[in-house]
């Protein structure tokens, strides 16, 4: 451990919140036009994180503070051990409950800050987050539980490294088709869109966690939300979509996986809470099981393909 | 020093906090404080020996690796915990009696670590019951004291059993060397493995043996609810550790029906393991008082610590033996947070509390650090061990225990946010407007706690070069430590260098914070309330029915309550009437005694 993995980190932190920042803005205007509207300039989403980091704020006391920065903190953690295209800003850090583990933090942090300000509709929306999580977590860890076991490597960069040079015969999505569509489904679920959207629903509960942050506190949230949804789609990315074996594949992947799951997304109503619990514990749940069996027992996608 | 003298020094000391706290309640408890103090210093001095047996009288024991780490577990949370004993040691209805029963559990939990025959083990875990059973009656409830003592008792008779069984065929009761004499007898190893195991199971509170533990422990004083959830729930675990060592069930059971390379009995013990993960981590979930959430959060983690334990390999064993010492600090931090808040309140209820941050901010920090790590996130101990767990469980491919694995492990981040934000957080009521913080003495434990913890979760390979040494003692292979890090066979965690990524992390988002301009400070009433008028704080505070959603799809009860309620019952029936032939003063029953005697007297020598 030297500087240098320091100052990479600190690179691959700044470039994961420049390009998801700007894939945001184009999102944004790929929104737009699903709504038939025009739509907000690319580099809209920078302006306003900026914006409100510029602006004054309120605070609820110190818990208030310090969740919002330990949030941050935790996550741009996260952030730095993420395996961008095979290249690690700490080699052999890249541990994949690690990384989801050290993901909690942050939303701990957010949560905790959240119910802090005294706001019931902050602590509404924390209790459903929370719930929504279990619902998503626990069929794609066993999705994952089930790529360890095939591959007898928790580190991420591996894992997607194995998929490579088979083109898209390759992709653990294809191999494992269940497992694929059960990580798909699970990444909405992590993003927080639609249809696993309840917990910051903003004509329902006031934005939910968001209700009380201006200012400052709201730019950190923004600048969370968008490193967050970059430690989502990478992990993603990687584990069943083979990563990227250049940076260039790594974004354009990055890119295409991203807006399809927010095409999807903008065409989908809204689960209850408990519809998405109940939805994930019937189907993805099950297929989950049903993949890890597979390849445990039969051994099916695991080293042969062809 | 022998372990002979620390049990007598310990004995004899005991027997002075009595006699002192006969003269004054107080001075006896802080005596409590020293004596545990000097069980840790002389089971450090005691620590060279290691691998020598000791007798006294009947009485036998040896010193093993295995039995010093349970013990040093065991008494940190007993020395942390003692430091609340003066405090509550007015409101005990026999303070001295606390105080005595409090250190003689110590004493017998040590013994029982040590034990080298089937007596002295027997002895040390009834004299722990006992104790315990009499100390949970000081609380709140009678009631949870008879469950916690007929679910113990009849885990210890079946053991006691099991005990009796191989000494009849082996003709010892030397604990290593009895089990051997089971190898050519597979139908009574059978039976001996699962009788001799439930105690344990009744213990660390596995489903169905877990009903004990929310009222137990809820109920219990709040000085002794730390010790039973970090402590004495432990005890199982050894009973587990001897079930795959002395007993060496995959020995015994190596050419039964395996299922994925594991014995089809140690299998169903297993299932039983993740069958309380999840029961624990649902009912947690549904919990409103504190403490019961926390019992039952230690039921969940009393399956992975099964599972680890019995899953006898280099990687599990090793997070199951870690996550004994990092639950075991974790929970009695969080049990001693929540104690004294009661003792500022008077209450336990989350939805009667709320914004205790704001009144006791060193409290709420060591509350937090505690579910980060029982909630398993990094850089706390929970962490690692949770990460050993997992990571051996797909080495291998054990897929419906690493279900209930993963579900326990995200359902904990509800259970534990619960207290926090309902107690800790949210709109502060006027009438606990005048509280205080803890007083210097109750946090010295916290801050101890905290720092263990903390350690644990950075530098775990200083805990797990003793479990290296179990591992080493019980014949398998051991954990891969090089440095800081950890490597098993699919993956490496180098804990320290996660503490100071998230350190790196945490400065830089410190920076931009201060960097920007400073905020307004508001008050918690000046929040966005949809245009209503709302001038009452418990109004305002969202804390009971918190995860109502959840709540609704799982109210179902499980049927194992119903039928324990039924057999106590039908119990109590029998009971009633077995009451109704001796002491009533019906004239019926008189003269059925009556006929009786006559019939005997008459017919006795006919019949």
């Amino acid at each position: 451990m030297t500087v240098m993995n320091f100052v990479y980190g600190f690179i691959v932190l700044l470039a994961a919140f420049i390009f998801q920042t700007a894939l945001t803005g184009v999102n944004r205007k790929v929104t737009a036009r699903i709504q038939k509207r025009y739509g907000p300039r690319w580099y809209q989403q920078f302006l306003d994180i900026f914006k409100a980091l510029r602006k004054g704020s309120i605070t609820h006391g110190w818990v208030f503070d310090f969740g919002v920065i330990m949030a941050l903190g935790g996550i741009m953690a996260t952030v730095i051990f993420i395996p961008v295209a095979g290249f690690e800003a700490f080699p052999n850090m890249d541990n994949v409950f690690v990384i989801s583990y050290l993901l909690a933090v942050g939303m701990l942090g957010m949560a905790m800050s959240a119910a802090g300000s005294g706001n019931p509709w902050a602590s509404i929306g924390v209790s459903r987050a929370l719930t929504n999580m279990v619902a998503y977590d626990v069929p794609l860890m066993i999705v994952i539980f089930t790529l360890i076991f095939a591959f007898d490597t928790a580190s991420v960069s591996e894992i997607a490294a194995m998929q490579q040079g088979m083109g898209v015969l390759g992709w653990n999505a294809v191999r494992m088709p269940l497992g694929g569509i059960v990580a798909f489904i699970a990444l909405f679920g992590m993003l927080g869109k639609k249809p696993f959207d309840s917990f910051i629903a903003p004509a329902e509960i006031a934005s939910g966690p968001m209700v009380e942050y201006g200012g400052k506190h709201l730019g950190f949230m923004f600048i969370l939300h968008e490193l967050m949804t970059f430690i989502e789609v990478s992990l993603i990315l990687s584990l069943f979509f083979g990563g990227g074996s250049s940076i260039l594949v790594y974004a354009i992947k990055y890119a295409i996986l991203y807006t399809l799951v927010n095409i999807i997304s903008q065409v989908m109503p809204r689960f209850k809470i408990d519809q998405a619990v109940k939805f994930f514990y019937r189907v993805p749940l099950v297929f989950a099981i049903i993949q890890g069996l597979v390849v445990i027992f039969l051994g099916w996608g695991v080293s042969v393909w062809f | 020093m022998t372990l002979i003298t620390v049990l007598i020094t310990l004995l004899t000391l005991a027997a002075v906090t009595y006699l002192l706290s006969l003269v004054n309640s107080k001075l006896g408890a802080y005596f409590t404080i020293v004596t545990s103090l000097a069980t840790i210093v002389m089971l450090f001095l005691i620590k060279d020996s290691i691998g020598q047996s000791y007798s006294l009288s009947f009485f036998t024991f040896k010193l093993t690796t295995v039995g010093w780490y349970f013990s040093m577990v065991m008494v940190t949370v007993y020395f942390t915990t003692a430091f609340l004993n003066p405090f509550w040691i007015k409101k005990m209805i026999y303070p001295a009696a606390y105080n005595l029963f409090f250190l003689v559990s110590l004493i017998g939990t040590i013994g029982m670590f040590f034990a080298r025959d089937f007596i002295t083990l027997f002895i040390c875990w009834e004299t722990v019951v006992w104790t315990s059973t009499f100390i949970i009656q000081m609380g709140k409830s009678r009631k949870s004291s008879y469950v916690y003592y007929v679910v113990s008792a009849i885990g210890s008779m079946v053991t006691l059993f099991a005990m009796m069984l191989v000494y009849q065929v082996s003709g010892t009761l030397e604990i290593s060397t009895a089990f051997s004499a089971l190898s050519g007898q597979p139908v009574l190893a059978l039976i001996v493995f699962f009788t001799f195991i439930l105690a344990g199971l009744s213990k660390i509170g596995i489903f169905p043996f877990h009903v004990w533990l929310p009222m137990a422990h809820g109920s219990a004083p709040h000085t002794f609810s730390p010790v039973l959830s970090g402590g004495l729930v432990k005890m199982g675990a050894f009973i587990a550790y001897l079930s795959v060592t002395a007993f060496a069930a995959y020995e015994v059971f190596a050419n039964t029906f395996t299922i994925m390379g594991i014995p089809a009995p140690l299998y169903i013990i297993m299932v039983l393991g993740a069958i309380s993960i999840v029961v624990g981590t649902v009912m947690a979930i549904r919990q409103d008082d504190a403490k019961k959430l926390l019992a039952y959060s230690s039921v969940a983690n009393g399956g992975y610590i099964l599972i680890g334990i019995l899953l006898y390999d280099q990687i599990a064993f090793a997070g199951g033996m870690l996550h004994l010492i990092s639950h075991a600090l974790a929970s009695a931090t969080a049990f001693i947070t929540i104690a004294i808040v009661a003792y500022r309140t008077g209450t336990t209820k989350m939805s009667e509390l709320g914004g205790m941050i704001h009144r006791m901010p060193v409290t709420y920090t060591v509350y937090l650090i505690a579910i980060i790590s029982m909630a398993g996130i990094p850089p706390m101990g929970g962490f690692v061990s949770k990460w050993l767990i997992l990571q051996g469980l797909a080495d291998r491919g054990l897929l419906f225990l690493a279900a209930a694995a993963f579900f326990g492990s995200i359902g904990s981040f509800m259970y534990v946010f619960r207290p926090l934000s309902a107690v800790f957080l949210g709109q502060l009521a006027p009438k606990y407007e005048k509280i205080k913080e803890a007083n210097i003495m109750m946090q010295i434990p916290m801050y101890l706690l905290t720092i263990a913890t903390l350690l644990v979760g950075v530098f775990p390979n200083v805990v797990l070069r003793v479990i290296a040494d179990i591992q080493l003692e019980a014949g398998i292979q051991e954990i891969v430590l090089v440095g800081n890090t950890i490597v098993v066979s699919n993956g490496v965690l180098d804990a320290l260098r996660v503490f100071i990524v998230f350190g790196y992390g945490f400065l830089i988002a410190l920076v931009i914070f201060i960097l920007r301009r400073k905020s307004r400070r508001v008050t918690l009433m000046d929040t966005y309330t949809s245009a209503e008028f709302i001038h009452t704080p418990e109004l305002l505070h969202y804390s009971s029915n918190f995860y109502a959603p959840f709540e609704r799809l799982t109210k179902k009860p499980y049927p194992v309550l119903n039928l324990y309620e039924k057999v106590s019952i039908k119990i109590k029936e029998i009971g009633h009437m077995a009451e109704s032939l001796f002491s009533s003063s019906k004239p019926a029953i008189t003269i059925f005694w009556i006929i009786i005697v006559f019939a005997i007297f008459f017919l006795g020598g006919v019949l």
